[in-house]
């Protein structure tokens, strides 16, 4: 009998073996990290949830996202942003329910104090005291957002400033945006009703418009054909243009005509800063299919700007197109209208390569990450995304932009203080097909000092009233362009 | 002892100061209650079985006591009333110290022990009496208390098998009667065991309780292989079960649920998998140390206090904590077959194999259906879950062991 017994007991301890593999598979091995990372298991965002979370600042100090006690609240801690709607889309919301979005999300890790390196601080901090939660610190001024926001006022459009030599984002506004605070509360019906009500307007104030949506760019596009046809030698600062009014393109019985039907032609700085179509129709096509979709692809075109907030939208020339089978649109794509699309940052960013001796930075929107203690984690180091022109060619640019500024289509609206010299391309986006009522995108792209140039800016302000579809990219654009450079050079070095 | 009491009573306060920063406000009855019940037990224990081995009780009371600081964490309610049930399971561990001075008196009440276990186990069934919870009928009402028989019935089953057994245990291994190929004990011998397993195994699944079901099945056919030396009890026992599982699978919508389930939780995340997946998460959650007693969320498993609250320890002790019960229940277990194989009498050994096989399999049973190395079937954790007759029962079943250790030790070595 008693080998029988522990024949048993052997048998029980394999079969507590057996559980025991099984209990390191769950809870050190391979099966754990799935577990962890399933998607219906929230019980890390439940408790980060209750649990303190770092602020969010700007440049300038301001803080634009923090978290509070509140101790008689339905929750122990809430989520607030002091300045409302103005970081929106870069702060994005942290619900429970909704998740949360932009670089709630994607900073979600430093801002608690989970990433790998925060836990080491921590751990090894010496005299801590209160909690192991980052600080996230933005490249973006509060008080530029705040200008660019004041600019534009209550129409749509988008105003994008950048640092040139670095791709640091200064301002990144859009307009309509919602106030996060709407949607970060406690109660997860009241929450859902708000994030209806704004999902329900075709403007999108939820999506952040200037890096995330994409308008037909108008003439401000010549400048990226103007450096193409430059680089390949087809064009120089002596090439001209017969005065015309319309040109019949290949393959088609439907002339181009330049904006409002005016007769023009001169040299390249004359067609360039009075802004004719014809010209750049023509060398578009003279480029030819190839070159102007490899040439726009060096630009960034057709491919996402690879900024650090979520879900970029690729500003688009060629989505899928036979451009030599349709030679017409090719044409329009010349000075930016038929297919092509932009994004209001990658508009700056072009301004951005121009102004930088054709380096295009990548763009960046966080600073720095810090740990508990202030100290830094992560610092963003600039880098160069694409160098799409060489830097002559950004030289000879330049002169044209500023022949925009001096005697072109941006005379009126974009005199510096100071006497400070700025260079411009303007852009007015006609949207309806002939002969139905005028409807188009006013943009502006700039920047300055010409001569040293620091920031550039892109401006647009969408075609949804006949307001603005009257006017120019000069006339409208301009003046917030002006404002916004203004500031930022007072306010940076 | 003392390990276990300081042991518990460090992890109340962790628990209480994880969940809500402070030096718990009940301290005081705390420990008053629960290591007051384990000095009693243990000086009880001295004294009226002084020679059994030391590890039993301390094993014991460690698992309780970790089980109320869990239970305690979820439930203040729940916790008042495990502190109640903790006091009654001792007072019946000491009672039966003092009643059962030998086990061996036990096998004159066999018979008696047998019929009680049958009316334990029909007791739920009885209209107005019984009542069914969570898709199981083994539930009895009485006034406020509410209890399950059959955890007692399963205590009283051991007895009368090792009884039985030690009796006949040449008659049934001797297998003279001839059916065709086959040759068999004896009918008359075999038959009331058969009777017995069949009555109780039949109760069982018409109260759907498998996992009780289970527990019997293994538990007679442990003792009968243990009592006749022949391996053939076993493998003709597992055979036998594995047809009737499998019958079961096609015949009980529920029980084909509950493999699916075992398979792919998320297969019915929102419904029957909900329990078992959230387990996995938290058990995942614990990792290697756990959250920390009451920094984890094991509330969000449903009913963690009873059948699952072994994947709550995971998650706040990690695998050190759940190892550490595993390890905990392999030494009682241990203890218990190590004093089977010191005492000569065939009673007290099989006595001793039958209780400590019912603790290990309870046990594997219920951590097994958890952490989904089989399917679940709801049965308590030993000492651990919450659950007055659960308890209870299990106090009772570790005097008798407690009895056995001691009485081996005694004869061993002549003590007195």
């Amino acid at each position: 009998m008693n080998r029988r017994i522990r024949q048993l007991t052997a048998g029980l301890l394999l079969a507590y073996g057996l559980l025991f593999v099984q209990l390191n598979l769950l809870q050190a091995g391979p099966r754990r990290d799935v577990l962890l990372a399933d998607p219906r298991n929230d019980r890390q965002v439940v408790r980060d949830f209750d649990g303190p979370r770092g602020p969010i600042v700007t440049a300038d100090g301001v803080v634009v996202a923090q978290t509070v006690l509140t101790p008689d609240g339905p929750r122990t801690h809430q989520r607030r942003y002091p300045t409302g709607e103005l970081f929106a889309h870069l702060t994005g919301h942290y619900t429970l329910t909704y998740g949360a979005t932009q670089l709630e999300r994607t900073q979600h890790d430093v801002l608690v104090g989970r990433t790998p390196e925060q836990q080491v601080r921590w751990l090894t901090g010496l005299g801590r005291s209160g909690d192991p939660t980052g600080t996230v610190r933005l490249t973006v001024r509060a008080d530029l957002q705040q200008e660019a926001r004041d600019a534009l006022g209550d129409r749509e459009g988008s105003v994008v400033l950048l640092d040139v030599r670095t791709g640091a984002v200064l301002a990144l506004w859009s307009w309509p945006s919602y106030d996060p605070e709407l949607v970060a509360v406690p109660d997860a019906g009241e929450a859902g009703r708000v994030l209806e009500f704004l999902n329900a307007f075709d403007s999108k104030p939820l999506l952040a418009n200037s890096y995330q949506e994409r308008y037909m760019p108008g003439s401000a596009f010549k400048v990226i054909t103007t450096a193409l046809g430059l680089e390949a030698g087809v064009i120089d600062l002596a090439s001209t243009w017969p005065v015309a009014t319309e040109w019949l393109p290949p393959q088609s019985t439907r002339p181009i005509g330049n904006y409002r039907g005016t007769p023009c032609g001169g040299d390249l700085a004359e067609v360039f800063r009075r802004s004719c179509n014809v010209p750049f129709a023509q060398l578009s096509v003279q480029l030819g299919p190839e070159a102007m979709v490899d040439g726009t692809a060096r630009w960034g075109l057709d491919t996402a700007v690879p900024i650090d907030l979520p879900r970029p939208s690729a500003s688009t020339f060629a989505p899928g197109l036979d451009y030599a089978a349709n030679l017409p649109l090719l044409a329009l794509g010349g000075f930016g209208q038929g297919e092509v699309q932009m994004t209001p940052l990658h508009m700056a960013m072009v301004a951005g390569a121009v102004a930088n001796g054709g380096a295009m930075m990548t763009p960046y929107v966080v600073d720095a990450t810090l740990d508990h203690r202030g100290v830094p984690l992560d610092v963003t180091q600039p880098r160069v995304w694409r160098r799409p022109l060489q830097p002559g060619t950004a030289a000879t640019i330049t002169e044209l932009m500023v022949g925009v500024v001096r005697e072109g289509t941006a005379r009126c609206c974009l005199q510096l203080n100071g006497g400070v010299q700025a260079a411009a391309k303007t852009g007015t986006a006609q949207l309806n097909p002939v002969g139905e009522p005028e409807r188009s995108h006013a943009w502006i792209m700039a920047f300055a000092p010409a001569d040293a140039p620091r920031l550039a800016v892109a401006v647009v302000l969408k075609g949804t009233n006949a307001e603005i579809s009257a006017g120019t990219g000069g006339t409208l654009a301009g003046p917030v362009a002006r404002r916004v450079l203004n500031a930022g050079l007072a306010v940076t070095g | 002892m003392v390990m276990a009491g300081v042991l518990v009573t460090v992890a109340y306060v962790l628990a209480s100061l994880g969940s809500t920063a402070r030096i718990p406000a009940r301290i005081g009855p705390f420990l008053a209650v629960v290591l007051g019940v384990l000095a009693v037990a243990h000086l009880a224990t001295r004294r009226l079985a002084g020679a059994a081995d030391p590890l039993l009780l301390p094993l014991a009371a460690l698992l309780n006591g970790l089980g109320y600081v869990m239970i305690a964490r979820l439930s203040d309610r729940l916790a008042a009333l495990q502190a109640i049930w903790t006091v009654v399971g001792t007072v019946a561990f000491v009672l039966t110290l003092l009643v059962v001075r030998r086990v061996g008196d036990l096998s004159r009440y066999r018979w008696t022990l047998l019929a009680g276990a049958f009316v334990m186990l029909l007791l739920p069934l009885l209209p107005g009496l019984g009542y069914s919870s969570g898709g199981a009928r083994i539930w009895v009402r009485l006034g406020p208390v509410t209890f399950q028989p059959g955890e007692f019935a399963k205590v009283a089953l051991a007895v009368f098998f090792a009884s039985y057994l030690a009796e006949r245990r040449e008659l049934i291994a001797a297998r003279t009667w001839r059916l065709g190929p086959l040759r068999l004990p004896e009918p008359v011998h075999l038959l009331p065991i058969v009777l017995a397993w069949a009555g109780s195994v039949g109760i069982m699944v018409l109260q759907r309780d498998l996992g009780s079901s289970l527990l019997f099945f293994t538990l007679l056919v442990v003792m009968l292989w243990v009592a006749t030396d022949r391996t053939a009890y076993l493998v003709g026992g597992f055979a036998l079960f594995g047809l009737a599982a499998l019958g079961a699978y096609h015949a009980f919508d529920h029980v084909q649920t509950r493999v699916t389930v075992w398979l792919d939780p998320w297969s019915d995340y929102y419904g029957k998998g909900y329990q078992l997946a959230q387990a996995s998460y938290a058990l995942a959650e614990g990792g290697l140390t756990g959250t920390g007693l009451g920094l984890g969320d094991p509330q969000r498993i449903p009913l963690a206090q009873n059948d699952f609250i072994f994947a709550a320890l995971g998650e706040e002790l990690g695998l050190l904590g759940s190892s550490l019960v595993l390890v905990s229940y392999l030494f009682l277990v241990g203890a218990g077959l190590r004093a089977a194989t010191r005492t000569p009498r065939a009673v007290e050994s099989l006595l001793a194999v039958g209780l400590s096989t019912i603790l290990g399999v309870q046990a594997f049973i219920i951590i097994a259906g958890v952490i989904r190395v089989l399917p679940l079937t709801g049965v308590t954790l030993p000492f651990v879950s919450y659950g007055g007759s659960s308890l209870v029962a299990n106090y009772l079943l570790l005097a008798l062991l407690v009895r056995i250790s001691d009485t081996a030790t005694r004869r061993r070595e002549g003590w007195r």
